[in-house]
């Protein structure tokens, strides 16, 4: 058979976030991609389909009837020992809750982007955090990215991190749903030496297999009101969370070696953005960070002490990067694309909160949701974020949610 | 000592029609005359039938009484052989033999006997009550007997539960290069998943959702397979799952042609959770979800028809089975056992449930039985090239209420629910002559449920045995 050329390494390309992702996953040497079309993944699954269909990727493709049966199916692969891949947003998300739900528990190190779109109803299909923030408690690690550059990286570095022998956890790598899954940028693709170096070969079932050489039964009953039962659960429980817990560190040094291999340094839990001597921080979650940035550029220029705080890494939260980062300051607005129902404000609002509690002091602070249902996060946006957080007086008590774009 | 298949006479079947005798007669010897047959049917005194033929004795007196060593016991078949030429025609035989199964044929001039007709006998084709049955179980002795049970001891299902004996002999036949997936039910209910770090399966085993057994077996098999590894994937997956909440991921892993073998244990409800409807519930049914009170009286809707679905998917193999037939049950594991390695492979296994549908657990066997030969279950096996074919008659069926009478769960139907149920069922048979009419081949090739199926499968059967 004549050789196939694989996917593009070591040059420059302009693409969107979702071909990037594709790209990523192709470079990883995925075992076996499961799909389902929902928007705005669907591109994303679609490129995978046609590297294989080309031979450009030597994986096996399952079209599957669902979402369910998509993280299912990877399931089964992961548990024969193969390295794998899935996407999905939105409502597809909420269909695959189930073995969702599993998959970390099964410590299953599979890797699935998050294109992100805003939850039903009101029946939208466009951006928003709100499919995302609504899974964080069910123990995925979950990255979100800024750029269409991030997304490619982050989606390698997520295979590191995902089968580390003691974090054995999967990984959501979240990026914006229209802005990064369609909106295109020059790129800088690794060599594949690069990142076959990096990830090694796939390490995905040392520890729980279906396999009839190592034959043993994965994930039988536990509890029970007494015995051995309760306990067992519980060592499971905390097993997880440690896993979770080391992932800390496991992404800081994935990034770390990324960067030595590539020459590319993204923040890997939180990115301080002129927050030298700042006394007011925006801090932001994804593709809103560009223009936040630009918003505290232009305040910088005007003497203003703006800084601006980037949260990449969401689970497990870097709460003491977070403090460090924040308590010093007099005042600070977190922007949420999403929505916390029960608390009336924006998710990553109520984790900072939580992230400064018991310190030496909290600065005050306020939540602010834009850019719902796709609506644009502009400059001018944060320039009003700005204003409004530099004229917080320091008294500490619940402040009112800002809702961007609310026409009141 | 090996076992061989034999005929079989149930005496309290036989109306004495002497149709056997001259299909026999037709098919040894081309008379009609029942005097040329190598067996008969003979009444005594009080009405009663015997029956004069071949037993192919294990210990067999005809043998030493030759002469001429013409007669002789194949160890391979378990068949007594006349060898026409080293016969002297001495008779000695028929005088050694305590049944008459060996006797001069005046026409021929010479002893004629039973021969099995090599495996379909002519006369249990020709039976219609029942009376002579060809019993195929020595294959069951001989080829499974020594395998493995890959269970472990004392799985904790009900008393007289059937769904052990389903998983015990299909776990035996598949054998140890299998990853099972048992997903919420009685499987898994009775420790075959086990409890607490124990495993009460000898294989590796998996819990998964009660949604996604399909999916998830269909990942592990196509990752294998892409590694060049035969691992053979299996499902055992209750009624509830397979029909209800897991169909959907079960007709797309249909759909794709996944390699795997997927057995339902239907039992007819959801009994590992406390005996609620499923919609392979029967009409009528109690179950404790529909309870029998002043304003309702049991399920108000007819069982959903699994099986003929998972034909409509054009699977690689389909079939429904009973523990109360076993042989056939075998036959149809071995076929899905082949079909799945290329393909997608569905056996849908009738289980009489003690606990859930009220009657003594002595009686298991005896249900699932009843539950056939009243037409409450058909019997059929599906190919996408041969077509659907009903692999047991369902002329003349027993009378339902032979079936019914037996079950706590319908013991409070009402004339026109049982009407109704009657009527059920006449559509059902209905609906699957239609199928095996429509989808048959038309080729004169197509050949009755028998014997041939069994030759068919002795090889891959016999390699892996």
């Amino acid at each position: 058979m004549a050789a196939v050329a694989p996917v593009p390494s070591g040059r420059l390309l302009a693409c969107d976030g979702n071909e990037a992702a594709a790209l990523a996953v192709a470079l990883a040497r995925v075992d076996m991609v499961a799909v389902y079309p929902i928007t705005p993944q669907s591109s994303l699954v679609e490129y995978l389909a046609k590297f294989i269909a080309d031979g450009r990727l030597q994986a096996e493709l399952v079209d599957a009837e669902g979402e369910h049966s998509v993280l299912s199916v990877l399931q089964g692969a992961a548990l024969a020992g193969a390295r794998t891949f899935t996407a999905t947003s939105g409502p597809g998300l909420a269909f695959m809750f189930e073995p969702y739900l599993r998959t970390p528990g099964l410590r299953l190190p599979i890797v699935m982007s998050i294109v992100t779109r805003d939850t039903l109803t009101p029946q939208c299909v466009w951006g928003g955090h709100q499919d995302a923030m609504s899974v964080r408690e069910a123990g995925w690690v979950q990255m979100y990215c800024e750029t269409v550059q991030e997304v490619l990286d982050t989606t390698i570095i997520a295979y590191r991190v995902a089968e580390q022998r003691d974090v054995m956890l999967p990984v959501n790598v979240c990026h914006d749903g229209n802005y990064l899954s369609y909106g295109t940028a020059r790129i800088e693709l690794p060599e594949q030496d690069a990142v076959d170096r990096f990830l090694g070969a796939p390490d995905v079932n040392w520890h729980a297999a279906l396999d009839p050489d190592r034959p043993m039964a994965v994930d039988p009953l536990t509890g029970g009101p007494g015995g051995a039962g309760p306990a067992t659960f519980v060592r499971y429980r905390r097993g997880q969370c440690a896993g979770m817990h080391r992932a800390l560190d496991a992404i800081r040094d994935a990034h770390r070696e990324w960067g030595r291999l590539t020459g590319r340094n993204h923040a890997p839990l939180i990115e301080c953005y002129r927050m030298e001597d700042a006394d007011f921080a925006i801090v932001t979650l994804g593709s809103m960070t560009g223009a936040a940035k630009d918003a505290v550029d232009e305040a910088r220029a005007a003497h203003r002490r703006v800084g601006l705080v980037k949260v990449k890494t969401f689970r497990p939260f870097p709460a003491t990067d977070v403090a460090d980062a924040l308590r010093k300051l007099r005042a600070f607005g977190v922007v949420d694309r999403s929505v916390d129902f029960a608390w009336n404000c924006g998710p990553l609002y109520r984790e900072v909160v939580t992230a400064l509690q018991g310190g030496t002091r909290s600065p005050t602070s306020r939540s602010f949701i834009g850019g719902l249902a796709g609506a644009d996060l502009t400059v001018e946006h944060f320039q009003d974020v700005i204003e409004t957080v530099g004229q917080m007086r320091d008294v500490a008590g619940p402040r009112d949610t800002v809702w961007l774009d609310a026409q009141e | 000592m090996p076992a061989y298949n034999t005929i079989v006479f149930h005496a309290d079947r036989c109306d004495g029609c002497g149709k056997c005798m001259l299909a026999c007669a037709q098919a040894k010897s081309a008379s009609d005359s029942p005097q040329r047959a190598r067996l008969e049917v003979l009444a005594d005194d009080a009405g009663r039938f015997e029956l004069a033929m071949c037993r192919q004795c294990a210990d067999p007196e005809c043998v030493p009484s030759c002469p001429a060593a013409a007669l002789a016991k194949n160890a391979a078949t378990g068949v007594i052989e006349w060898d026409h030429g080293k016969c002297i025609d001495c008779l000695l035989c028929t005088v050694g033999c305590s049944y008459a199964g060996i006797a001069l044929d005046e026409a021929a001039g010479h002893v004629v006997k039973c021969d099995q007709c090599g495996g379909d006998p002519a006369c249990v084709r020709a039976c219609k009550p029942g009376a002579l049955e060809y019993l195929t179980m020595a294959r069951i002795y001989e080829e499974v007997g020594s395998l493995e049970d890959l269970f472990v001891q004392g799985l904790a299902g009900c008393q007289g539960c059937n769904t052990e004996l389903v998983m015990r002999h299909t776990l035996r036949r598949v054998g140890p290069d299998t990853v099972v997936a048992a997903p919420p039910g009685c499987v898994p209910g009775m420790g075959a998943v086990g409890y607490n770090g124990l495993t009460g399966t000898k294989v590796p085993v998996f819990h998964p959702l009660l949604t996604n057994t399909a999916p998830m077996l269909a990942g592990l098999k196509r990752f294998y397979k892409r590694k060049g590894r035969q691992v053979t994937a299996l499902a055992l997956a209750g009624d509830g799952g397979a029909a209800d909440v897991g169909f959907q991921s079960l007709s797309g892993a249909a759909e794709r042609g996944e390699e795997i073998l997927f057995l339902v244990i239907d039992n007819e409800g959801y009994m590992n959770t406390g005996m609620q409807r499923s919609s392979c519930t029967p009409y009528g049914a109690w179950t404790s979800t529909t309870p029998v009170g002043r304003e309702s009286h049991g399920k108000s809707q007819d069982a959903k028809n699994l099986p003929l679905i998972m034909v409509e998917h054009r699977c690689a193999y389909v079939a429904t089975a009973s523990t109360a037939f076993m042989a056939d049950f075998y036959l149809k594991l071995d076929r899905a056992l082949q079909a799945s390695k290329t393909g997608f492979a569905y056996l849908h296994v009738y289980s009489p449930c003690t606990t859930g549908w009220r009657f003594p657990s002595k009686k298991n066997i005896e249900v699932a039985r009843k539950a056939v030969e009243s037409n409450f279950v058909l019997l059929w096996e599906y190919t996408p090239t041969a077509g659907l074919r009903l692999t047991r008659s369902v002329d003349d069926p027993a009378p339902l209420s032979e079936y019914l009478e037996v079950l706590g769960k319908y013991r409070h139907l009402t004339p026109e629910q049982v009407a109704h149920l009657q009527r059920h069922i006449a559509e059902n048979v209905a609906t699957i002559k239609r199928h095996a009419v429509a989808e048959a081949p038309v080729s004169p090739a197509s050949t009755p449920p028998g014997i041939s199926s069994v030759r068919a499968l002795q090889g891959p059967a016999a390699s892996q045995a």
